[in-house]
Formats: C-alpha cells, sequence, structure tokens
C-alpha cells in the first residue's frame, strides 16, 4: 500500500504532459535560435539553455523523472539577473535585453508545467526568432528562423493533438505556413512601411571592417578577408575601376608611426550630430547617382564615391557630410544599410581649405625619420614649384626597385626612412603614409584617405550593374592640396603596382601567391576554377537580390512600385489600388474556404432550427455549446410563455424528427419532407412573430 | 412530448414490452428511493446485453440493486463475495471425482448463473480478477481443457469500493474497458433517506415481483438494437471520440469499443425512453457512465478526475453540422 502511493506521488512529479513530443521540440528550437546567436549571448547562458534542454530530453526518454523545483529556479533566476546586469553594464542594453529573453526561455523550459508555461515559451520563442532578425538578415538565416517559425507550430500541433502521427502534424504545419505565405507577401509589399517608432539600442558588438588609426611599420602579414564590405547598384554605367576609390575615412594626424583621424574632425562631427547642421561642399560638374547596402560594420563611417550627397529624403534625413566630405551616419551601422548617394567626381577640386585644414594637414612630429626629412629638404631646395617638387617625389617610387606586397618587413624605427630607402616593399598603407608625410615634410598639405579601390563588376543580366565590395579590396590613398587645383587624388600604389588598382588585388598578387593566403578555402581565393567561381558569383547574385529587394524595400521602394503599377499616382488611383487589394485577399481567403462553406452547407431543416435559435439569441437567450435540441426546448419550456414556447417545442420536435429519426418511414399517417419544412417555417414565423411581441 | 409518435407511430408491438419495462422500473425504484437515474441506467446497460460496474462506498446500496435487478428481469441470480484468498476455481467450477461413476464430473461453480454479482472485485488477487473479466468477454469458460457455454442472457454486475479504500487491488484500464457502464450510487438525499426509514420502521418489506420472462427480455434487447442512428448522430458520437483523442487532456482516450458502447448504450436508453430514434440527448445521458472509467485525465491533479466526460460533453456542440 505504502509503496504504491509513493508510486502514485512519484507519478504526480512527471505528469503524462512531459512526455510530449512538443517539449523537446521546443528545446531544440531554443537550443537552436541561440547558437543562431551565439556571437551576442553570454557563454554561460548557452550553458543554462544547454542544460534546460538536457532535462527535457532526460524527461523525455526516462533517464530522470523531476523537474527542478521552483525554489532552484527561482535562485538560478535570481543569480543570473545578477550576472547578467553586471555584463549588461559594459555590453550595452540591446545585447542585456537579448540575453534576458534567451535566460527567461531556458528557465521557463526548466519549469514548464502547465499549459500557460507551453503557450509562454512559445510566444516567447517568436520573439526571439524576432530579435534573431536585428543581428542576421541573410537569406540563409532568413530561411533557417522561417524553420525555426514552422517547427515552433509543429510544436504546438504537437502539443494539442499528442496522438496524432508526426506525419499529419507535419502536413497541417506546411499547408497552414503555404496558406499564410501568399497572404503574408502580399502585406509585406502594400502594408504602409512605416519607419520605426524607436531605434533598436546600441549594440557594441566588435567593429568590423575599415579601422580609425593604421601604422603601417607594425604589419607583418596584411590579414584579408573576402567577406562582403557593401555593393552599390548604379542606374548606368558604373565608372571604370580605375576611377572607383570608396572614400571612408580621412586620416590627418601622424606620429611619426601611425595616423589617426584628427581629434579636431572627431569634435565637429559632435558638433554636427548634436547641431544637426550639414556641412555643405561646393558641388559642381558632372554627376550620377547609386544606392550602397552596406553591411554592418558597427561604425557610423559609410561609402562613397568623392563627392558624395545623400540622394533621397531617408537617407538625408539619417546621413550627414562631414567637413573632410566623408559621409557619416547617425548611428553606428549594425545591421545591413541602404542608402542612396549622388556623386560628383570632379567637385573634389573645387573645394575650398580653410585655415584650420592647413594647419591640420601640415602638422609634422617633431622628431624621427631623420633621412627623410634631409632627402626632402634637398628635394625641395632643388625644385621650387609645387607641381614639379610632388612629381620629383612620386619619381622617387618609379625610379628605384618598389615592390607591392603583403608581407612587408617589420619597421618599428622610423618606418617611413626604413620604407623608402632600405626595404622599398609594403602594401598601399606604406606608400600612402611614406607620401603623404613626404609632402608634408615639403609644406603641402597632404592626408590619408582610407576606403575601398575597384570592386567586383556583375552585370545582373541587363538590369542595373551592380559591384560587390569585398573586404581585401580596402585601400589607402594621399589627398594633397593644391593652391591652383584644389584637392587632388594621388595614389602612390598605382605607380608601383597598376594592377592592383586595374585588376584587383588578386591579379597583383599572383606571384606572391599571398592572395587570401590565411583563408585558403575561401571561394574568391578559387576564383580561377571556373565553376566554382559561377558558384560564388550565383551565390552574392541570390544575396545582393535579397538585399536590395527585401531588406532593402522601404517606403520610398514601396512608392515606386506603385508608381510601376498605376503610373502617376494620384488620389483616386490610389484607393482603387487599396480596393484592389482588399478584393484580392478577400478573394485569396474565399477561395481557400469555398470548399468548406460548400461542404458545410446546413440542409434546410438545420437551417431552419438554426434561424429559431438565432431568433432565441437575438432576444437574449442563447443556448449553451453542448446542449442538445430538447434540453434546449425544455429550457426555453422553463423561461418562456406558452405562447413563445409552444411554437418552438413543435418546431424542435419536427426537426428532431428529420435529422434523428429513419428517413424511409411509411405509412399513411407520416408527412412528407416537403410538409414538414412547411410546418417548420409556419413555426418559425409564429415563434418570430411572439418573440417580438414579449419583447415590445 | 409525445407528438412524434403522432407523425410517426412506433411498432404496434411495442407498448407492451415498454409497459413490461416501465414496470421494472417502477418495482425497482421501489426499493432503491430517489435512485431512478441509476436504476434506468442499469437497466440499460442490461438492455444494451452489457456488463456493469457499481463502484462507491460500502453501505450505499450497490448490492441491493443487483439483486432487485436480478429479481425483477426474472434472471438466475448467484452472488460471489470476493476476497484476496479467493481462487478461480471457487468461481468457475471444478471436477471432482465421482467413485460411484468413476468419472471425474464437472461441479460449476457460482458464475454458472445468468446475472452473477461479483461484489467488491477489486478486494480479489489479479489472477481470481482475470479469470472473471475472461468470462465476461467470452461468454465461456475453459477448464481442464473443456469449453463450457455460460448460459445466456449472461451479466456481470460487480461492484467495488473506491480506489483510496485500503485493501484493494485496483482494475487495470484495460479490465475497466470491459464493463459496458460504471454507475455511482451516492447519498439519498434526505426525503428518500426519511421514506426508506419509515419503510423499515414500519416493517413493511417491498417484495419485487418478477414482470417479464426471459423471452420477453431477449425481445426487448432485439427491439433496443433496432433503435435507429441517423447519420448527424453518429457523427456527433465520432466528434466526441476524436476530441478524446486529439485533445491534449487525455491520457487514455476513447478506444473504438468505447464507441461501441457509447452507441448501444444510447439506443437502449433511446428505446427505455420510448423512441425508436437516438437524439443527441440519450448520448449526453449515457456518456458519464460509459466513459468516465475509460478516460484518464491527462493532467496530474486528481481534482479534474471525475469531470472528464463533463469536459468532453461541453467541448463538443451536438447541433454543428
Amino acid at each position: 500500500m505504502f509503496i504504491r502511493l509513493q508510486q502514485k506521488l512519484k507519478n504526480q512529479g512527471t505528469p503524462q504532459s512531459s512526455k510530449n513530443i512538443a517539449l523537446l521540440l521546443l528545446a531544440a528550437i531554443l537550443v537552436c535560435v541561440s547558437f543562431s546567436l551565439f556571437a551576442s549571448i553570454l557563454i554561460w547562458i548557452l550553458l543554462l539553455v544547454a542544460c534546460a534542454a538536457v532535462i527535457r530530453g532526460a524527461i523525455y526518454y526516462n533517464y530522470y523523472r523531476h523537474l527542478p523545483s521552483i525554489r532552484t529556479l527561482n535562485l538560478l533566476a535570481v543569480l543570473s539577473i545578477l550576472g547578467l546586469i553586471y555584463s549588461a553594464l559594459s555590453d550595452g542594453l540591446l545585447f542585456g535585453m537579448v540575453n534576458l529573453l534567451i535566460l527567461a526561455c531556458a528557465l521557463k523550459l526548466m519549469q514548464m508545467r502547465s499549459q500557460k508555461d507551453v503557450y509562454q515559451l512559445v510566444i516567447s520563442l517568436f520573439f526571439l526568432i524576432g530579435c534573431g532578425f536585428i543581428f542576421n538578415q541573410s537569406i540563409g538565416f532568413s530561411l533557417f528562423y522561417a524553420l525555426m517559425c514552422m517547427a515552433l507550430l509543429l510544436s504546438l500541433a504537437c502539443y494539442h493533438a499528442p496522438s496524432n502521427t508526426m506525419h499529419k502534424q507535419l502536413k497541417t504545419v506546411s499547408i497552414l505556413s503555404l496558406q499564410a505565405l501568399p497572404i503574408g507577401l502580399l502585406m509585406f509589399l502594400v502594408l504602409p512601411q512605416l519607419s520605426p517608432l524607436w531605434h533598436t539600442p546600441k549594440s557594441k558588438g566588435a567593429q568590423t571592417g575599415l579601422s580609425e588609426q593604421i601604422t603601417p611599420g607594425d604589419i607583418a602579414t596584411l590579414s584579408q578577408s573576402s567577406e562582403l564590405a557593401f555593393r552599390a547598384t548604379f542606374e548606368d554605367t558604373p565608372p571604370i575601376a580605375r576611377r572607383r576609390y570608396w572614400r571612408a575615412i580621412v586620416m590627418e594626424d601622424f606620429d611619426g608611426k601611425t595616423w589617426k583621424v584628427h581629434a579636431y574632425r572627431h569634435k565637429l562631427r559632435e558638433f554636427q550630430l548634436k547641431t544637426k547642421q550639414q556641412f555643405k561642399p561646393k558641388l559642381t560638374g558632372p554627376f550620377f547617382d547609386y544606392e550602397v547596402i552596406a553591411e554592418p560594420t558597427n561604425q557610423p563611417w559609410l561609402f562613397a564615391l568623392d563627392i558624395a550627397v545623400p540622394a533621397d529624403t531617408q537617407s538625408r534625413r539619417n546621413i550627414m557630410q562631414s567637413s573632410d566630405f566623408l559621409l557619416f551616419n547617425r548611428q553606428p551601422v549594425v545591421s545591413k544599410y541602404q542608402y542612396a548617394v549622388r556623386s560628383y567626381p570632379e567637385a573634389l577640386a573645387n573645394q575650398a581649405l580653410t585655415v584650420t585644414d592647413k594647419q591640420i594637414n601640415l602638422r609634422l612630429p617633431e622628431t624621427g625619420n631623420n633621412r627623410t626629412r634631409e632627402w626632402v629638404s634637398n628635394l625641395r631646395a632643388k625644385f621650387q614649384d609645387n607641381n614639379k617638387f610632388v612629381e620629383a617625389v612620386l619619381s622617387h617610387f618609379i625610379d628605384n626597385p618598389f615592390v607591392y606586397t603583403l608581407r612587408p618587413d617589420v619597421m618599428l624605427v622610423d618606418p617611413v626612412d626604413r620604407f623608402l630607402f632600405d626595404n622599398q616593399a609594403g602594401f598601399c598603407s606604406h606608400y600612402a603614409s611614406a607620401l603623404a608625410y613626404a609632402l608634408r615634410l615639403g609644406g603641402i598639405p597632404a592626408r590619408i584617405v582610407t576606403g575601398y579601390q575597384g570592386g567586383e563588376l556583375v552585370e545582373n543580366n541587363g538590369k542595373s550593374p551592380y559591384l560587390s565590395i569585398y573586404q581585401y579590396d580596402a585601400h589607402a590613398w594621399v589627398e594633397t592640396w593644391s593652391d591652383n587645383a584644389g584637392w587632388q587624388r594621388i595614389d602612390p600604389t598605382a605607380l608601383v603596382s597598376p594592377d592592383r588598382i586595374e585588376f584587383g588585388l588578386q591579379q597583383a598578387m599572383l606571384e606572391e601567391g599571398s592572395f587570401l593566403a590565411d583563408s585558403p578555402f575561401s571561394l574568391a581565393r578559387l576564383a580561377n576554377i571556373v565553376w566554382l567561381n559561377n558558384i560564388r558569383l550565383f551565390l552574392a547574385d541570390i544575396d545582393y537580390n535579397w538585399s536590395r529587394w527585401v531588406l532593402g524595400f522601404n517606403s520610398q521602394k514601396q512608392r515606386d512600385l506603385f508608381k510601376s503599377i498605376l503610373g502617376k499616382l494620384t488620389p483616386e488611383r490610389l484607393s482603387i489600388l487599396g480596393v484592389g487589394i482588399v478584393f484580392t485577399i478577400g478573394m485569396l481567403l474565399s477561395l481557400f474556404f469555398l470548399p468548406h462553406w460548400l461542404q458545410n452547407r446546413l440542409g434546410t431543416t438545420q437551417h431552419l432550427y438554426i434561424k429559431a435559435l438565432h431568433a432565441f439569441a437575438k432576444a437574449g437567450t442563447q443556448r449553451a455549446n453542448w446542449q442538445g435540441p430538447t434540453a434546449f426546448s425544455q429550457h426555453i419550456n422553463e423561461h418562456y410563455s406558452h405562447k413563445v414556447s409552444d411554437p418552438f417545442s413543435q418546431l424542435t420536435q419536427l426537426y428532431l424528427r428529420l435529422t434523428y429519426q429513419k428517413k424511409q418511414s411509411t405509412g399513411t399517417s407520416v408527412l412528407s419532407i416537403k410538409q414538414c419544412h412547411r410546418l417548420m417555417r409556419g413555426h418559425l414565423a409564429r415563434l418570430k412573430t411572439e418573440l417580438l411581441k414579449s419583447k415590445a | 412530448m409525445d407528438s412524434y409518435n403522432l407523425l410517426n407511430p412506433p411498432d404496434t408491438h411495442y407498448p407492451m414490452l415498454h409497459n413490461k419495462f416501465a414496470m421494472a422500473i417502477e418495482q425497482s425504484c421501489q426499493v432503491l428511493i430517489g435512485k431512478q437515474q441509476q436504476v434506468k441506467l442499469a437497466l440499460t446497460c442490461l438492455l444494451a446485453n452489457g456488463h456493469l460496474l457499481i463502484e462507491d462506498l460500502p453501505g450505499m446500496g450497490k448490492t441491493t440493486l443487483s439483486h432487485t435487478l436480478a429479481k425483477v428481469l426474472g434472471l438466475e441470480y448467484s452472488r460471489i463475495q470476493f476476497t484476496s484468498d479467493l481462487l478461480p476455481a471457487d468461481m468457475l467450477g471444478i471436477n471432482i471425482y465421482d467413485n460411484n461413476e468413476q468419472t471425474f464430473r464437472f461441479h460449476p461453480g457460482p458464475i454458472f448463473n445468468q446475472l452473477v454479482l461479483a461484489d467488491e472485485i477489486n478486494r480479489a488477487s489479479p489472477k481470481t480478477q482475470s479469470a472473471l473479466l475472461e468470462a465476461m468477454e467470452e461468454r465461456q469458460v475453459s477448464l481442464d481443457g473443456k469449453t463450457r457455454l455460460l448460459p445466456s442472457p449472461f451479466f456481470v454486475i460487480g461492484t467495488q469500493n473506491p480506489m483510496h479504500q485500503s485493501g484493494t487491488y485496483p482494475l487495470p484500464e484495460s479490465q475497466l474497458d470491459r464493463f459496458l457502464m460504471r454507475i455511482q450510487l451516492g447519498y439519498p438525499d434526505k426525503e428518500a433517506e426519511k421514506s426508506m426509514l419509515k419503510t423499515q420502521l414500519g416493517g413493511v418489506q417491498h417484495d419485487v415481483e418478477t414482470v417479464m420472462s426471459i423471452a420477453d427480455f431477449i425481445e426487448l434487447q432485439e427491439a433496443a438494437r433496432r433503435v435507429h442512428a441517423s447519420d448527424e448522430l453518429l457523427n456527433y458520437i465520432l466528434r466526441l471520440v476524436t476530441f478524446s483523442r486529439e485533445s491534449n487532456q487525455f491520457a487514455n482516450p476513447l478506444s473504438p469499443r468505447a464507441t461501441k458502447a457509447l452507441l448501444s448504450s444510447a439506443k437502449a436508453w433511446a428505446f427505455i425512453n420510448n423512441r425508436d430514434f437516438i437524439i443527441p440527448e440519450d448520448v449526453q445521458a449515457i456518456l458519464p457512465a460509459v466513459a468516465e472509467h475509460r478516460l484518464r485525465s491527462a493532467s496530474s491533479d486528481f481534482s479534474s478526475q471525475g469531470s472528464l466526460s463533463k469536459t468532453l460533453l461541453e467541448a463538443i456542440d451536438p447541433i454543428a453540422a
């Protein structure tokens, strides 16, 4: 007896529902989604998630019977929250919130006992999947999250109908998803694209891409990556490779080794952000328009050809122009970011040089690099004219056996001296740094601009062509001021390795073999193999179209779409479109429900009886859902006068007879079905009038 | 209420049989005062040719009910008191060597009767229980290699104390399923109990009369089987059963055997209520007795136990097509 009681208690610990496959599925979804956010989740929270999943698995497979007690979980929750607050303080709000959500899901998974818990977890997981899109929006991840959503639906189905086979469940869920697809698509295209009501809190993720300072002498091997930096779509033909200098960061502060963004520019930009003041360069000459889709960098810098201004309203609202002709975003770019710009390639020469600009761009470190100083002062003595002096400095790169390499020697002391006179081998930063320094020594304002150069042109089957610019296209060049010609771009790398500029890095590094040397399996490195390259280009193409048409679908694009359908946007046409869309959705829905309606269309008997029920519902007496006809008739007898209840009980009798009695009754006294229906109609009419009377 | 009889008069043969049945109910109710619903359910169960399980506390009239039923219907009756040391042979019978005839002769046990009261069935050991339940299902007994048919009709009325009473072996679900219905008698209301006391104090003993012959009873069973179930009604039963299988509230949903039990009981109930077709209320009336002991809740709290059939009924609309 005692043993049996114990068993009973044990069984109580693991209710039957905890054996449901749905809970296992939920655990799997949580694990998958949290690992997809691996980079922004704390390790110990991932461990908690894994623990929760293991507990669920153990219970499902009968290795273990007890859920952790509520007290244990509460203690765990308090400790975790403390830990989370500690890490969130340093890592930002968004980070903290996403971690909190995952933490909560993991604890809920451990605690899940009732139906309410399951619903809460399912809804939290849907929200978590939504959060996933803050971090990953690529087509692969979108498919993955869509799959996770379907898995969630599947788990709900399994939870509610545990005895159905998995095959049947899968079928139900796939049909549901397929039905939702066209309606979702239509809504995506048609619903107003409102800008978000609040911004996602700034995340402090790792910055990628270009850095705000370079120290050429310190680098022995330039690390390269084949990751995408950004894509640009041109309406017409894009400029040729030699002209494609994508400006991102300007460095004007040199201490003999390192070039940095000048503190003055930083301050100026902060001031601009606060006062929302745009710097307005003089815009002259021809221009062209294009759109850029930048990959997330967690930095505010944007990429554009000289000199660019934001072109559409949305871009104008978010993008600032700085005094060194850069574009920067109000917020760091944390997700794929699309903007439209217009470039004036000849405008750079027409800008003014302020006193401060001149000062900053002539500043030199006090000491160091003595050989260069000596060399420049000799040259300057020979060539008084600025242009001739610049030519003389450049000819140094041509006359000496300079080599373009990605594996230069380390130059720790007097890097410019070592580079110019001893090693004579380096990559773009070495050349740019040495040239800018030499020009400043000669009294010519000069600075380093970093960004990207070139890019891979994709023709895109007759549609607007686009460029893919990868991280290995990063480049640095020099800008000098000449009193007659304004700011001029000089790229010393072009003198040493014209291939780098004309054909890109891979071509330039053919002999050295150092292109993407640290990532041997990168598809870009294997571009020589034709079919592999085709695959790479195909993938890039899909990714491009995804970014441009799905992620970049904003109110502007929506308006363009409407325009392409309607021609001109007049209120009448818009309203016609609106009605048409509502009609289409309605049609889709009714097409889907039509077979159901046809199947469920009521027979006359049923119809008449239900009409009577509706009449009572209107009068305030609703039939309880489970009440049978006789029971309801009795209820009416008790609550209404004879005048009302008599016709109804007659009606009910006829209904019962027609619905439940044997159909092929014989005999003279038996009424035909038609006669019965006529009788029913009569009773119904009487019932209605009586009900109206009693109301009055 | 009788207006459908106007529209479609039932067989001319029925009224006499119906009268007999009404008398049977009346007679039984005189003994079990205030328990008309339970008496009707018990008769329904027998009419549907099913075995009945009565579950209640001691002293609630379980034995009285079964005794009365046997008497009223004129069935041969025997009672087996189940104890933990009862052996299958005590119940089924035994072969004994007859010295005179120099052969083994079979001495039938108490189970060879038309109505067997298996009192306190959950006190016996599982071995004995299963011997009884096998006899119930097969309506025959196999002993020493020879199969002997049980009399017809054959009914078992099992009574049992609620599970949590000490010294009981609860029947497993598979065996509970053999009983067509399980009913609970419950305490009588004040009025009924008072009149019970009065009759006993006055020394008046209701002598129950046998109201029908076995042939009548078998004919009644036949007639009950002919009660019509329309498609709409079958759909209602199927909706109920499907809900029990697809909802997550039931750990043990209803089996096809339970579906059949629902239909045959509903037919008998409709017949008792003087109708030759089933209406949804018939199903609703018998469902608690037929389904409750076959269902098991998925949640572990015992509070929801006992209202499972109610949950089931309230989830399904009998009128929806």
